[in-house]
């Protein structure tokens, strides 16, 4: 009976709690916890020349870009011999976890991936790229590329201020559509409005098809509900306010109120698949290009995969607008590289952030390994794709967007919490219909309030 | 049959004293002599102790410590810190998210501990019954198999199990039950207990395997007598088997409930706390509020009120589990 009894003295709580209390108390007289000086963030001297002496850039990306990081690197490498490109990577969630102590530790990358900026600007952990931007002549490119990756001063508020990051390419939201089911349905071109949309999802009901395969369990339903707010807005202010965490924003209006009304009818419809709030976004895509769902609210990383598995079957379209004519809105994100306040090699990173967005080769591949269309310079050429493919299309989708001005972030990236706390769970409640729309609206925006107190 | 002071064998009551079990207290003696002889032996007892008591200080007490006083801070885990008061401790009783996720983990101590401890007080009785051999071995090992993988492992092969195709729907539709397939875990009423079922399916081998051994271990006399005395076997389970468990029924039940109310690699691959927030433990919380929104304060707090819990919901059990 060896294991069955603890030391009898265990059972006093008394003596034993006594003596860790003690430590803690004396412990916890200590000083405050966390640096009490911050880094400077600004470099004081840059330079765009990396010299001639052997430099290795490490390079920490999700797991799924280090394809494309590779052969950056590697075409990086044939125009500077002395460097050396490392690319490690790590799954996205366990990224975006570490992130802070990786970049706050010693063994510090000289480029990181970026999710969202937390408080990484705040403390100081990020480089202020405005000297290099100046320096590289990127203050005369399109400036909107960089509008979510500048944070001003109170280290909140994005969309202004200096910049921490920049990317090779952009990603972008719409909806995947099964080419021969839409057939089955009698829908011969893309829905051109929302009313023609939720009209095929009823004809492809009565088909007995599944109208829309969506990924519940990780923030697939954030999707097409940022684009119904934004078409019952009749705009894209509001939510891009919000998102760059603007004082005094609220999203708590009739227009989120709306569009978590006609989210959760579809689900009444049965229009999204019985067990939505269990499919993640590795099973979506490939349910979807098995053939089940007419439609697929994703984003343009999926479209290189999705060209690949389903044979030509798939089309893309930007999520339509209430009326035909009205402009195009979809959410979009740069893929942002950051370089870390204690990188040792500043300048060779930032000629290779200068490289990845400039050089043709480059651009070409960011399209071709995940399917994001370069920003860069407005006279840079367009990576080609191979015309009437998924890909081809979701690049036109850009462009038309581009036109429309209908650029905006995710809402999922307003604060560090709001995508794994808030969104997933609360659209989740939404569509099993465990919440009422405008319990849905006012719990989005208390949390987004806790958030940034 | 309840039990009767009449017909329980006399064996029970002179019980053999357990055999390694360790005996902490004093040596009987009167007290002048006991204080004279402590001062030599305690400075010697110190130096044998001291490493162990040192690593102990490290890594338990002074992390410990420390997450005490970061539950009075708001601190992101880098920047400075600003002092909060009681702020953080008192969200944990007002924020309906985190005192909900505490409830969900006294909800999992019944998947984690009462199932399998009651299921397991069966299954050994029926072993017991078995004569030693190939299908005694067969029946502890495959008890005991899931007690060897990883947590994790048990999660992500679950979340398979219970998908819409899964081996748990396809296993309904086999028998004639289709109208009962769902998708376990997304579904608001049964994700917990689904959730729960990975976590009994992880304890219940361990307990099994632990309460044979100590039926191993019952003095065969008292169930003869048992037997002598026109027990049948329900009697002689309540009469014989259950006493003589009392220990590794107390093991089974503290090392349950502490996976229970600190569950958090199960949950967090199965559902990740949905959905909505339907299996949200306070493991998982802790980590979200870390590496999430990094507020490492509000998670300390959390922390250490889980710790605090633990021992006050485990130290009724340890005082069951002793033995007169």
């Amino acid at each position: 009976m060896r294991t069955t009894t603890l030391p009898r003295r265990s059972l006093r709580p008394g003596r034993n709690i006594a003596l860790p209390v003690v430590l803690t108390a004396l412990l916890a007289s200590c000083g405050a916890p966390g640096a009490q000086s911050p880094l400077s963030d600004t470099p004081t001297d840059v330079s765009t020349s990396i010299g001639d002496e052997p430099v290795t850039l490490d390079v920490l990306v999700s797991t799924p870009d280090v394809p494309l990081y590779e052969a950056l690197g590697e075409a990086f490498q044939g125009e500077h011999s002395n460097v050396t490109v490392q690319v490690t990577g790590e799954d996205f969630n366990s990224l975006t976890t570490n992130v802070p102590r990786l970049i706050s530790g010693t063994e510090v990358p000289d480029l990181v991936r970026l999710a969202s900026f937390g408080n990484l600007v705040e403390d100081k952990l990020l480089t202020n790229l405005d000297p290099y931007a100046e320096a590289y002549g990127w203050t005369a490119w399109p400036q909107s590329q960089f509008a979510s990756t500048r944070v001003g001063d109170d280290g909140r508020q994005r969309g202004t201020g200096h910049l921490y990051g920049a990317g090779p390419g952009f990603g972008l939201t719409g909806v995947y559509y099964n080419k021969s089911l839409a057939e089955q349905i009698g829908m011969s071109e893309p829905p051109a409005t929302l009313g023609d949309l939720e009209e095929s999802m009823g004809k492809a009901k009565d088909a007995g098809l599944l109208p829309m395969m969506v990924n519940g369990k990780d923030g697939g339903l954030a999707y097409p509900l940022q684009n119904l707010q934004m078409n019952a807005a009749d705009g894209t202010q509001v939510v891009q306010d919000w998102n760059y965490n603007t004082p005094g924003a609220d999203i708590d209006t009739p227009a989120l109120v709306d569009a978590a009304t006609t989210l959760q009818g579809w689900s009444d419809e049965g229009y999204l698949p019985d067990d939505v709030n269990s499919i993640d976004q590795t099973q979506a895509p490939a349910r979807f290009a098995e053939g089940e769902g007419v439609f697929f609210p994703s984003g343009n990383w999926q479209a290189p995969v999705l060209q690949e598995a389903g044979g030509g079957e798939i089309g893309f379209f930007l999520f339509p607008p209430d009326d035909a004519g009205e402009p195009f809105t979809a959410m979009t994100a740069a893929g942002v590289l950051a370089i870390p306040t204690k990188s040792d090699q500043p300048d060779a990173a930032a000629a290779f952030l200068d490289f990845i967005q400039t050089d043709d080769g480059a651009r070409q591949s960011t399209l071709d390994l995940l399917g994001l269309p370069p920003g860069g310079p407005e006279d840079a050429s367009l990576p080609d794709s191979e015309p009437g493919s998924l890909v081809a299309g979701t690049v036109e989708s850009f462009q038309m967007l581009l036109e429309s001005d209908g650029l905006v972030d995710f809402m999922s990236n307003s604060t560090a919490s709001m995508h794994a706390n808030t969104l997933i769970p609360q659209t989740q409640l939404l569509v099993a219909g465990k919440t009422s729309p405008a319990e849905f609206s006012a719990a989005i925006q208390k949390d987004y309030e806790e958030a940034e107190k | 049959m309840t039990r009767d002071a009449g017909t329980r064998p006399p064996g029970h009551l002179v019980r053999r004293p357990t055999v390694g079990t360790p005996d902490p207290g004093p040596p009987p003696g009167p007290h002048p002599a006991r204080r004279r002889r402590r001062p030599a032996r305690r400075w010697s007892a110190l130096l044998w102790v001291a490493p162990a008591m040192i690593m102990y200080g490290v890594f338990v007490l002074y992390p410990l410590g420390q997450s005490v006083q970061f539950s009075f801070y708001e601190w992101d885990g880098i920047g400075p810190a600003t002092p909060a008061g009681l702020d953080n401790w008192r969200a944990i009783f007002t924020e309906p998210e985190l005192l909900g996720s505490v409830l969900h983990a006294f909800v999992l101590i019944f998947f984690y501990t009462v199932l399998p401890v009651s299921l397991g007080l069966v299954a050994a009785s029926l072993i017991r019954e078995l004569r030693i051999g190939a299908f005694n071995t067969t029946a502890r090992v495959v008890l005991f198999v899931p007690q060897v993988l990883p947590p994790v492992a048990a999660g992500i092969a679950w979340t398979w199990m219970f998908s819409t195709d899964g081996l748990v729907n396809q296993t309904l539709s086999a028998v004639g039950l289709e109208s009962l397939t769902r998708a376990w875990l997304g579904d608001f009423t049964f994700a917990l207990p689904a959730v729960g079922v990975i976590g009994f399916w992880l304890s219940f081998g361990f307990c099994t395997v632990l309460l044979l051994s100590g039926v191993g271990k019952i003095d065969p006399s008292l169930y003869e007598a048992a037997r002598l005395d026109g027990a049948g076997r329900v009697a002689e389970f309540f009469a014989v088997t259950l006493p003589g468990l009392r220990g590794e029924i107390a093991v089974c039940a503290t090392i349950g409930t502490i996976a229970a109310l600190a569950s958090f690699d199960v949950v967090q691959i199965a559902t990740q706390g949905g959905p909505g927030y339907q299996t949200m433990v306070p493991g998982v919380e802790i980590y979200r509020l870390t590496f999430l929104e990094q507020q490492v304060g509000q998670a300390s707090a959390l922390a250490v009120f889980l710790a605090a819990l633990v021992l006050l919901v485990i130290w009724p059990i340890q005082r069951l589990g002793r033995h007169e």
